[in-house]
């Protein structure tokens, strides 16, 4: 086989066979659905194992918590209001699947209110101001992050906290880290 | 040398299979009438285009981006540049079959992410929707993304370049000096102030921190043409035009709340120019590959030529083969001329402080007769800002705005 149709066919096959479209080939540094899971997994059972966690069930029975979204810390990186729920609404869907006798989970006003205009069929349980919860599980994620003309990479702290909404006293906490980078390349 | 020539023709031949959908061309009429002044009708052409995943992905959802956010419609607005942004922000999108005929066939299959001062926009919109809707984190992201995003120009490191960069985009500072004093972040919010003032000491009324606490109602006033990307005779090398000093001064706006003219006490001057940013367009290697192309095609043209007019007996054959060559490696040098056409030339950044109650708010520029916007009956809180968006062309410059959908502050 000559050269030129080495290259011939090289080439046809490259273009025939590589192209993908906008969304398939491309990686970035955001937080995506692997992190979603890996970290609200990890949350949601070292929840469970805190010894402080379970001591206060024991002596208070279910906890009552309010789920709140993630503040949004990140350098230069934006965390839409769905993502920003999904983050900590997981681990609110993984402890209620699990462990349904320890936690009473609470809409918060928002969400309540939210649902209620949209006048749904589905209970939407007690109202925020029917029943008071006495924890809340928030997040803050923040990031150091660097970019520059060959690329970006972020390394991301992900904290998880339940705290006494009376006392303000932390019942738990633990975080996610992790570092992600992405390198430009031609075309880029 | 017959084998490449039809290598080289296949290559055309499939580039131009997928050109102009009637999607792409019912974008491109969208274009039209957004310039025209029907946004609602803009939205709903470009609107089926940004959900194809192709090469113009990126493009078409900005595209729709501008025609949702001048029509008011927001949510569509975030979604296209959301769409947007995770694309530009992501690397290795044009591997594969996409690199190689962007390099071998047309530029134009690649998927097209826009120059920096475009990625720059894309994340500027996408903060002032959530600056709007008082998500002041979300907006804080979005603003140093798009300072981030003109690291491109230049690095940190390369001081006068970046520089320059940077004081043609104050905007970005601006907005994320706004966000952190909105977030209580009142140290960031000076630092991010003082660097405006520092990079352009004519803005120091715009920056005041105080004018901008007792703001309760902000005007975003898109305005003018952006750059227009074109290429030389040849094809092959493109540009930006005009450059600043050939379009002239920016005019500056005027503001009248219920028929009192409203001393903006010089607030009023232009915060980004992307005339001025565009003429710092990057060189990249596929700029390399157009321009090799075309000097060895047109050296092949020239070879083909000359072989036949200085040799007596010089062979068809070969003086076709090398023009033909030549001919298609000119054609396929052609430079990508997809660009976001509906980038304005600057934003005007109107911190106002009235009286709390509705308002009938009138932006004009009185150096350009007619280029004016109505907001009416703008609900103006107490506390907290309400922020407006307003797109100013020819065409839409007299219609009042009854369907403004101006957010409420809390």
């Amino acid at each position: 086989m000559r050269f030129a149709d080495l290259l011939f066919l090289i080439t046809l096959l490259g273009l025939l066979c590589g192209c993908t479209n906008a969304v398939e080939s491309g990686h970035n540094t955001f937080l995506d659905s692997v992190d979603l899971q890996q970290m609200t997994d990890q949350m949601a059972r070292s929840i469970v194992a805190d010894a402080r966690v379970q001591s206060a069930i024991h002596a208070k029975g279910p906890l009552r918590i309010v789920v709140q979204p993630v503040v949004n810390n990140l350098t230069a990186e934006i965390l839409p209001r769905g993502q920003a729920e999904g983050f900590t609404s997981r681990v609110r869907a993984l402890l209620s699947e699990k462990q349904p006798a320890q936690f009473t989970w609470i809409l918060n006003r928002d969400d309540f209110y939210d649902l209620r205009k949209k006048e749904l069929d589905a209970p939407l349980g007690p109202s925020p101001d029917a029943i008071n919860p006495q924890y809340a599980l928030t997040a803050v994620f923040t990031s150091l992050t660097h970019e520059n003309s060959q690329g970006r990479s972020d390394f991301y702290v992900c904290s998880y906290e339940l705290s006494d909404l009376q006392t303000r006293a932390v019942l738990w906490s633990d975080s996610y880290k992790v570092k992600k980078s992405a390198i430009k390349g031609f075309l880029d | 040398m017959n084998r490449i020539a039809l290598l080289l023709i296949s290559l055309v031949l499939i580039g131009s299979a997928g050109c102009a959908s009637s999607a792409q061309q019912e974008s491109d009429q969208g274009v039209v009438d957004y310039f025209m002044g029907d946004y609602a009708g803009a939205v709903e052409l470009i609107k089926p285009a940004a959900t194809k995943t192709d090469e113009n992905f990126v493009l078409n959802n900005d595209r729709l981006a501008s025609a949702a956010l001048a029509a008011g419609d927001y949510d569509t607005a975030e979604a296209a540049l959301l769409r947007s942004y995770e694309v530009i922000n992501s690397v290795g999108v044009n591997n594969g079959g996409r690199s190689l005929g962007a390099a071998l066939v047309s530029e134009n299959i690649k998927v097209w992410k826009g120059e920096p001062f475009e990625r720059a926009m894309v994340n500027f919109y996408l903060g002032v929707i959530y600056y709007m809707r008082h998500d002041y984190a979300n907006a804080r992201g979005a603003f140093e993304n798009a300072l981030f995003k003109l690291r491109d120009y230049g690095e940190q490191d390369q001081t006068d370049k970046y520089r320059e960069v940077e004081s043609n985009f104050t905007l970005g500072y601006l907005m994320l000096a706004k966000c952190y004093q909105r977030l209580g972040r009142d140290d960031l919010a000076k630092a991010n102030f003082d660097r405006v003032a520092a990079l352009r000491p004519d803005f120091a009324a715009l920056a005041d921190p105080k004018r901008n606490a007792d703001s309760n109602l902000l005007v975003i006033v898109d305005f003018g043409r952006g750059p227009e990307k074109v290429s030389n005779n040849d094809g092959a090398f493109v540009g930006y035009r005009p450059s600043p000093r050939r379009a002239g001064p920016i005019p500056l706006p005027a503001v009248t709340v219920d028929g009192a003219l409203v001393n903006l006490d010089g607030a009023n001057l232009p915060p980004v120019d992307l005339l001025a940013l565009a003429q710092d367009r990057r060189w990249e290697s596929i700029d390399s590959i157009r321009a090799i192309k075309s000097i060895v095609g047109t050296g092949l043209i020239a070879g083909g030529v000359g072989d036949a007019l200085v040799r007596r007996r010089a062979d068809p054959a070969v003086t076709l083969s090398l023009v033909a060559t030549g001919l298609l490696l000119k054609a396929t040098s052609q430079a990508d001329l997809r660009q976001w056409e509906m980038l304005p030339r600057t934003v005007f950044v109107l911190p106002l402080k009235l009286a709390p109650g509705k308002h009938d708010v009138l932006v004009e520029f009185p150096a350009f007769a007619g280029f004016q916007k109505l907001l009416r009956g703008v609900d103006v809180p107490q506390s907290g800002e309400t922020t407006c968006f307003v797109h100013v062309e020819r065409y839409n410059s007299l219609t009042p705005w009854p369907a403004y959908r101006g957010e409420i502050a809390e």
